[in-house]
């Protein structure tokens, strides 16, 4: 966690734990919540293991959907926590979604009334790929590709 | 929006970096010349320029020059760009929770 660019938020939500659980499992029920309304959430793939795909559409008018995430879970332990990510798209390819890459933590731990509800959702250098290229990629890849070309002519 | 996106771009980028960071913090009490400043990091001070002008060249400080002293001051609005960013991050992520909040509350009572 570091502070200067991650979130985190806790919340006790009166309900169980197993309860809590299904709603983030459970295709149906996860699109119920995960979109705020008049807006329509489509589950697409909700698939609750490491690697499996998260992928939602919405809608404004409940016609037209647009991508809304497209994200594979990292971590599922059963009833515990849930950590997925949309900087891996959910065919594994390295993504650079909109508006935001990030990792999501979600740990759920019992409460005296309900579930300890807990989310740390971390990001990144939004300018990572710049950052990249500033530090030289291109220039390493043109020095080699250079000396490549002189070796063999 | 594309405009706003490469200032966030530049401010993180900024902020992406410890000394930088400090650099912000210790600006947070008050103005202070290059000089003071560069003596609270341990580095030369021509890498400790480079901080300072990145953070210059992302707008999150500004410096004027007095007689040889270089005076550092905080730009708190370009700050709070990044801080607007994160709030609303986080405002998704609350409203979020609230909505699950609801949901389960409703499913419990309404065991269909």
């Amino acid at each position: 966690m570091n502070p200067d660019l991650d979130l985190t938020l806790q919340r006790t939500i009166r309900a169980p734990r197993a309860v809590v659980w299904s709603a983030w499992t459970d295709p149906d029920r996860f699109a119920k919540w995960f979109i705020p309304a008049p807006m329509v959430c489509v589950v697409d793939r909700l698939e609750a293991r490491p690697g499996g795909a998260l992928v939602t559409r919405m809608s404004e008018d409940g016609v037209a959907f647009v991508p809304h995430v497209d994200a594979i879970f990292l971590v599922v332990d059963n009833l515990e926590r849930i950590v997925f990510t949309n900087a891996i798209d959910s065919a594994w390819r390295p993504a650079l979604p909109a508006p935001v890459p990030m990792t999501a933590e979600i740990v759920l731990a019992d409460h005296p009334e309900g579930t300890d509800y807990r989310v740390v959702v971390r990001h990144g250098d939004p300018s990572a790929r710049e950052r990249h290229e500033k530090l030289g990629f291109f220039d390493g890849w043109n020095m080699v590709t250079t000396q490549l070309a002189q070796s063999v002519e | 929006m594309a405009q706003y996106s490469a200032q966030l771009d530049g401010l993180f980028d900024a902020l992406a970096d410890p000394t930088r960071r400090g650099v912000i913090r210790r600006l947070g009490r008050g103005p202070a010349s290059v000089g003071d400043l560069a003596g609270e990091f341990p580095m030369t001070l021509p890498s400790f320029l480079k901080h300072v002008r990145a953070l210059e060249s992302a707008g999150i400080i500004r410096t004027s020059k007095a007689g040889r002293v270089r005076t550092c001051v905080l730009n708190r609005e370009r700050l709070a760009l990044a801080e607007d960013w994160l709030a609303e991050q986080r405002r998704i992520w609350e409203e979020r929770t609230d909505r699950l909040e609801q949901f389960v509350a409703g499913t419990e009572e309404d065991p269909s």
